[in-house]
């Protein structure tokens, strides 16, 4: 038997911080997925006793200021493309610049030192793996994604993701059927 | 057939228990006809005897008189002997009488009243005769007596005549009664008679028909013997009957021929037949035949046998029980010489051997090609672009330019193996049909050509296609390369449109199809508006390395078209090329409705 | 907090390929700690050691002697231990039936070896760009698929 799941990744997270900051007993207040304001004082002990705790469910505290922008202009981004469906229509870098108040070209510099990529690959590559989710999960076609995502044509989402995975949605969609098949297949 | 003749016997069977009954109802009426005949006889005969014995015992009476009357006027005993006689006979007659009318209970009354009557005379007679004893004659008494005795005469005589009037009337009234009925009788019996000739009539037309319908069918059956005999002889079979009650055994004429002897030129036995079984089989043909008798049902065996002049034939014999309707049970066996087409199969098994080889050796060479070629060929290529990133600096102008040259050929030389792997993928046994959503195939190459299409601001309209049985991803790189091959020919003045048409159609209605392998056709038809070409290239552009086009044109490897004839062949099919210089091409596809 | 290497194994029989590789990657400016290996048995060897690190991407050629990248992508997607490790398989030209067959199979990246080393690095600098967004951003590992 196999379940196939879906996860909003930021409620787990969300919910994992929180029992974490229970667990620990810190006062504090959690602002936005990625941003936790600490209402207390930590002593050196207990911030190093709660960040390996952490560490095992794979999150780390990000001290850096400049990791910091960058996390927020990933969560930013995120927000956009998978909830927010009004802000795709206007452009991101403007968005961006507005939501985090720093120029674009500032925060596109910060991005591509700490990342190793773009804002706009970055972007890309969340729209596209939106789209895959939406193929999979929601069974959506590829008119109603590229309507939902905010694409000109069908063909430009084709091509991003032709461009972006090297291959097509449709041989996408076989691919991850027949993978699923082969494991059932396996496991029985 | 067999029911049918079933019928009519049971029909004539039935005409003549018919026509049996017919017979005994026409015996027993006329033995009853002619009991009533001698009854009614006997009837007369008694009557008649009744009638002269009350006659006879009248006239006795009347003798009696006489000799009474004679006696008294003669007063001589000579004339007593009549009287005395006469009295005797009517006794006699009296129990003659009674005799005769035991079974007529009338007559027996009145024969009672007669004889109290003849009683009463008697006595008159007697007194009579005391008054003649005395002699007084005129005694008023003796008058008295007398005429007393006249009178009863007259009674008597009377009573005869009524009696003898009423046993007549009866004997009227019987006979009238028989003859009535031996009046009709006669003609029921004729009508009887005539019935039962005209069953026998249609029973015997009936007969005759059914056996000119047996001889008819023993003609034909005669002609099958004979036909089944030439069957026998081309297609090379042979039987036997194997009788299990008599335990006799009987071959075809042909089945001595199989065997390469004169037919029936020696007795056909089970163990005559064995001398001829290859040794190597004969254990295998016994057990079978063994089999054969406790199952009744002889499967399919195969074996060998050796003809005199040393010829060994191959033979594969079935054998099945026959019951007939009787109960007879036959054990009825075929035999035919399978030797031409055991060596028709050996030279098919080499040839397909053969042919494996031969694919064999062509998926090797794909192998080689697309590993071992490809291999060495990345590697320069690699090489070359290290050595130009690197030592560029070092190199001369000349030298720059042999890089740039060796760069061009190796690029057409990975060009033109990529494109003969694909050629030789196309060719690949392993591939699978499946029943497959063409719409979708279409949207995948066209999603695999999103960036070109989107480059050129290409149209491609198409109409929906149904399910159809194809290999998906040779049908997949039909729609990739016609689609390719018409924005690579697009015209420079317009944008590149391609429509794509389906249709189903009838091989027949077809003009374009020569020999149809299937009634019904997928038909597609992609027409592009690109730079089109001179009709008389419309087959070579399929061949195999042909191009219409400079390299220097058009970049390709003439190999993109014969994929798809190769494609289309492989699914059955036909593809067709129709060139317009600058107006554009049409490339019409048919696709089997299996 | 960040590891301070990309972990990169390849496991390839044809030293000259293996030569490509790891130049490609020391010209790179990303990190990396690539491990190379001549074929499939001392792979597997290798990464059922208790003491080895596991690749963030593993590279495997489809043919080697002894055992084909095949059968080592088998083994790995049935070993649990392994789930995280993105697998690549590069190798020479395939039909589209092969490589969708190494995908239904559990590969995660497809790479048709380059044929030259310019487009070499920026292939394998994709797949290390992408895998570490995978890695970093949650993005949800049953989804990546990529052909280049």
């Amino acid at each position: 038997m196999k379940l196939h799941l879906k996860f909003d990744f930021n409620a787990v997270c969300r919910k994992v911080l929180d029992e974490k900051l229970l667990e620990h007993n810190i006062k504090h207040k959690i602002i936005a997925f990625g941003e936790v304001e600490l209402l207390e004082k930590l002593s050196e002990e207990r911030l190093e006793a709660f960040s390996s705790d952490l560490n095992d469910y794979a999150i780390e505290i990000v001290e850096n200021q400049k990791s910091i922008l960058v996390q927020k202009i990933k969560d930013v981004i995120v927000d956009m493309v998978f909830n927010d469906d009004t802000s795709m229509n206007l452009k991101a870098s403007a968005y961006l610049s507005d939501t985090l108040g720093h120029s674009y070209g500032y925060l596109s510099n910060l991005f591509s030192e700490v990342t190793y990529t773009s804002i706009e690959n970055f972007i890309i590559l969340q729209k596209i793996e939106h789209t895959k989710q939406l193929i999979i999960n929601d069974n959506l076609s590829l008119t109603e994604i590229a309507f939902k995502l905010n694409y000109s044509s069908v063909a430009h989402l084709s091509t991003q993701f032709k461009n972006t995975t090297g291959i097509t949605p449709s041989a996408f969609q076989r691919i991850i059927t027949k993978r699923r098949e082969f494991n059932q297949n396996q496991t029985n | 057939m067999p029911t049918r003749i079933l019928k009519k016997s049971w029909f004539i069977k039935s005409i003549f228990f018919t026509s049996a009954f017919i017979i005994l109802l026409i015996g027993g009426i006329t033995y009853r006809n002619i009991d009533d005949l001698s009854k009614s006889s006997e009837l007369l005969t008694q009557t008649y005897r009744l009638n002269v014995e009350l006659e006879q015992i009248f006239s006795h009476l009347k003798d009696a008189e006489t000799g009474q009357r004679g006696f008294l006027i003669t007063n001589d005993p000579l004339y007593l002997e009549p009287y005395d006689a006469g009295r005797e006979n009517i006794n006699y007659s009296f129990a003659e009488l009674k005799e005769l009318s035991r079974n007529n209970p009338t007559l027996q009354k009145n024969l009672k009243d007669l004889n109290v009557l003849i009683d009463e005379r008697m006595d008159y007679f007697q007194k009579a005769f005391r008054f003649s004893a005395v002699g007084n004659y005129n005694d008023q008494n003796f008058k008295e007596n007398f005429y007393k005795g006249k009178k009863l005469m007259d009674t008597i005589r009377l009573k005869i005549k009524g009696m003898i009037k009423s046993q007549n009337d009866l004997l009227k009234k019987t006979q009238h009664t028989y003859e009535s009925n031996l009046k009709v009788t006669p003609i029921f019996l004729y009508m009887v008679l005539l019935f039962s000739l005209v069953l026998m009539f249609f029973a015997y037309n009936k007969i005759i028909r059914d056996l000119k319908e047996i001889k008819a069918s023993n003609e034909q059956l005669e002609i099958f013997k004979e036909s089944a005999n030439q069957s026998q002889i081309i297609s090379q079979h042979g039987n036997w009957i194997w009788d299990i009650d008599t335990n006799t055994f009987k071959y075809s004429d042909n089945l001595y021929r199989l065997l390469g002897e004169e037919p029936q030129s020696f007795e056909s036995t089970v163990e005559n037949f064995m001398k001829f079984v290859h040794p190597e089989d004969a254990e295998k043909l016994s057990r079978e035949i063994e089999k054969m008798i406790t199952n009744k049902d002889l499967p399919f065996v195969y074996y060998r046998i050796i003809q005199k002049n040393g010829t060994i034939r191959h033979f594969k014999g079935y054998g099945k029980l026959h019951e007939s309707s009787d109960g007879g049970k036959k054990l009825l066996g075929t035999i035919t010489d399978i030797t031409d087409e055991i060596d028709n199969l050996r030279i098919l098994e080499d040839r397909n051997l053969e042919l494996e080889r031969n694919n064999r050796e062509l998926s090797a060479f794909n192998y080689v090609a697309s590993h071992d070629l490809q291999e060495p060929l990345r590697k320069i290529q690699t090489f070359l672009s290290r050595l130009e990133d690197k030592e560029s600096s070092k190199l001369s102008e000349v030298g720059l330019t042999y890089i740039d040259r060796i760069k061009n050929a190796s690029t057409r030389m990975r060009l033109l193996i990529d494109d003969l792997l694909q050629f030789s993928r196309t060719n690949r046994a392993d591939n699978v049909f499946e029943v497959s959503d063409i719409n979708e195939l279409l949207e995948s190459a066209k999603q695999d050509l999103a960036e070109i299409i989107s480059e050129e601001d290409a149209i491609i309209n198409s109409d929906k296609f149904p399910k159809i049985n194809v290999i998906p991803f040779q049908i997949q790189q039909l729609f990739l390369n016609l689609i390719s091959n018409s924005l690579k020919y697009k015209s420079k003045d317009r944008i590149p449109e391609i429509h794509i048409t389906y249709s189903k159609i009838k091989a027949s209605d077809d003009p374009e199809i020569l020999k149809p392998k299937k009634p019904y056709y997928h038909k597609i038809i992609f027409t592009d508006n690109g730079i089109g070409f001179d009709n008389e290239y419309a087959e070579k552009i399929f061949v195999l390395f042909n191009r219409l086009h400079n390299k220097d044109e058009y970049s390709g490897t003439g190999i993109g078209l014969s994929i798809c004839k190769k494609i289309i062949e492989n699914h059955q099919g036909f593809i067709f090329a129709n060139g317009k210089p600058l107006v554009g091409a049409t490339f019409t596809v048919y696709l089997p409705i299996t | 907090m960040q590891e301070d290497y990309i972990n990169i194994i390849l496991a390839d029989d044809d030293e000259d390929d293996r030569l490509f590789f790891t130049d490609a990657f020391d010209e790179l400016r990303i990190t990396t700690n690539v491990k190379t290996f001549n074929d499939g048995v001392y792979l597997m060897d290798y990464l059922n050691n208790e003491e080895s690190i596991f690749p963030n991407v593993l590279f495997l050629d489809l043919n080697m002697p002894r055992k084909s990248g095949l059968e080592c992508l088998k083994e790995i997607k049935q070993t649990d231990k392994f789930k995280d490790m993105a697998i690549a398989i590069y190798s020479t030209s395939a039909s589209e039936e092969d490589i969708e067959k190494t995908f239904v199979m559990g590969a995660n990246i497809y790479i048709k070896k380059p044929n030259d080393f310019k487009t070499l690095k920026k292939v394998l600098s994709e797949v290390v760009t992408i895998n570490w967004q995978y890695h970093t951003n949650g993005l949800n590992k049953d989804n990546f698929l990529l052909r280049l």
